[in-house]
């Protein structure tokens, strides 16, 4: 039998101790769903410790990323306010054991959505879009990870952080996008690149989540995923990103 | 005249015969001075002015190796240039038999239509945008007469930077308040997307690859005139295709166009 609490436990303490660990999968079994079940039991620890949830975050939404990764399916991940950073701040490379970053777009709910929603309906519940990266940081030995165990490590998630919103009522479904280091572009891409339209991003979030015995909340983050693969980050770098229309967002690497 | 004229000449006959019998050539790389970028410049002139005599029409010019990713290919830090004839030009959506272009390749790009001729001595950034009548989407789609597309930076420039044909999109956007630089680009074929890029991956933008064209064409005395069209590079990685296939281009601001492949 398949020990969820423990395994939640132990992905979260990976997590805390910013310590690689072997694959889940390498010793037990695992099924999606049970992948699931110890991501939200792990979240469920991150909470007891009066972490405040924020919002999803969506995986693998663009093919060469899937690639990168060896991945075939949308993943989702949950978001708290530990995993904010600042718009123009710094981040701790130490509370990490390699982390990534990913330019992505953000929606803003005004409302909650959940289960089969349309791309209007999933609109209607957006107050706001903005520029945005994340920062994965998979828990596992050498970024390396099955289905399962990407799941279970909360999606690689680690870190989010949002520029400035805008209404949502330009049309976002191709917008240039350039995350650059030290103001040097190294991925360059659109919008587009997340699932044809980063609304079909917001669609799936309401599924999957319902799926997973919640829905997306007013006032929650929806982090709609790489429109880019990730490039691994470095002590001391200027990290922006800039989308059409959108603007910019950025922060800085400790030394 | 230069001592390795007769070279040039020949050169420039293999890739001409490759283009009229559509068979391949060997790289031409070793007829040539190593690296001797002028030489290429010399034999694609050789044929761009035999091309003239045969009543071609010149319409613009391509620019090519605008990728940084490309350039470290081929281990070269400058872009290339190239001729468009008037018969390179296709209708949008316009079914062209895949035999037309040799080992084609297609790219997604932001074309430029001159309003008026760009020839004082070093045009500047605003000279250039003043000298702009309007930007449309485009696809070109390349070639290579050299077998296996195996090229070096003498190799596509003599053989007139791999050009083949061109498709423009039909709609002209002005270029006041257009972002080229952060313009998302998206390549599909049956909806599958086959590239993707923005303006940043085209020498940090369009605009300045079609800068580096005027300056150049300027110091070649082949400035740019009154209705030219400028291909200004690719948007993002060029895709191989076969007959069948459809690809639409979008890029954002600019609309979309398309172009298909019979066998």
């Amino acid at each position: 039998m398949t020990d969820i609490q423990k395994l939640a436990g132990t992905v979260d303490n990976a997590a805390r101790e910013a310590r690689a660990i072997a694959q889940l999968s390498t010793g037990t079994t695992l099924t999606l769903a049970q992948a699931y079940a110890i991501q939200k039991a792990s979240i469920g620890l991150r909470l007891a410790r009066g972490e405040r949830r924020v919002g999803v975050k969506m995986g693998f939404t663009n093919r060469a990323k899937a690639v990168q990764m060896g991945v075939h399916d949308i993943v989702c991940g949950r978001l708290t306010d530990s995993m904010v950073i600042e718009d123009g701040g710094t981040v701790d490379f130490a509370r990490y054991v390699h982390p990534r970053i990913e330019p992505e777009v953000a929606f803003l709910l005004k409302a909650p959505l959940e289960g089969s929603v349309t791309p209007a309906q999933a609109l209607a519940a957006v107050e706001a879009i903005a520029p945005a990266m994340e920062l994965i940081d998979s828990r596992y030995e050498n970024f390396k990870f099955s289905l399962e165990d990407v799941v279970a490590d909360n999606a690689s998630s680690s870190g989010f952080v949002v520029g400035p919103w805008h209404r949502p009522d330009v049309d976002f479904s191709n917008l240039g996008i350039v995350l650059s280091f030290d103001g040097r572009p190294v991925q360059i891409g659109s919008s587009a690149a997340i699932l044809g339209h980063p609304l079909r991003s917001l669609v799936a979030a309401a599924r999957m989540s319902t799926a997973g015995g919640e829905r997306l909340e007013a006032g929650w983050i929806v982090m709609a995923g790489s429109a880019t693969t990730a490039e691994p980050l470095q002590r001391g770098l200027f990290v922006q990103t800039e989308i059409q229309t959108l603007g910019r967002v950025a922060f800085t690497v400790g030394t | 005249m230069p001592p390795h004229d007769a070279a040039i000449l020949a050169a420039a006959e293999r890739i001409r015969t490759a283009h009229e019998t559509n068979q391949p050539t060997p790289p031409v790389r070793d007829q040539l001075p190593p690296g001797d970028v002028a030489a290429a410049y010399a034999v694609q002139k050789v044929n761009t002015d035999h091309w003239l005599d045969a009543r071609r029409r010149l319409v613009g010019r391509k620019i090519g190796l605008t990728s940084k990713v490309v350039q470290k290919q081929l281990g070269v830090d400058s872009p290339d240039f190239g001729m468009l004839f008037a018969d390179m030009a296709l209708a949008d959506g316009e079914d062209v038999a895949l035999g037309r272009v040799m080992q084609p390749k297609v790219e997604a790009e932001v074309a430029l239509v001159m309003e008026r001729d760009l020839a004082v001595p070093d045009p500047t950034l605003t000279e250039l945008i003043s000298a702009v009548a309007y930007a449309v989407p485009a696809i070109e789609i390349v070639g290579s007469r050299i077998a296996n597309w195996d090229i070096k930076l003498v190799d596509t420039i003599a053989d007139n930077a791999s050009s083949g044909l061109f498709v423009l999109g039909t709609t002209p956007v002005g270029l006041a308040g257009l972002d080229l630089r952060l313009a998302g680009m998206v390549m599909e074929r049956r909806g599958d997307q086959v590239s993707i890029g923005a303006g940043a991956a085209c020498l940090g933008n369009p605009l300045n690859a079609a800068l580096w064209l005027a300056r150049t064409m300027v110091r070649v005395g082949s400035p740019l005139r009154a209705g030219d069209i400028v291909m200004t590079g690719a948007l993002g990685p060029m895709v191989t295709v076969v007959p069948g296939d459809v690809i639409e281009v979008r890029i954002g601001g600019l609309g979309s166009v398309r172009t298909a492949f019979s066998a």
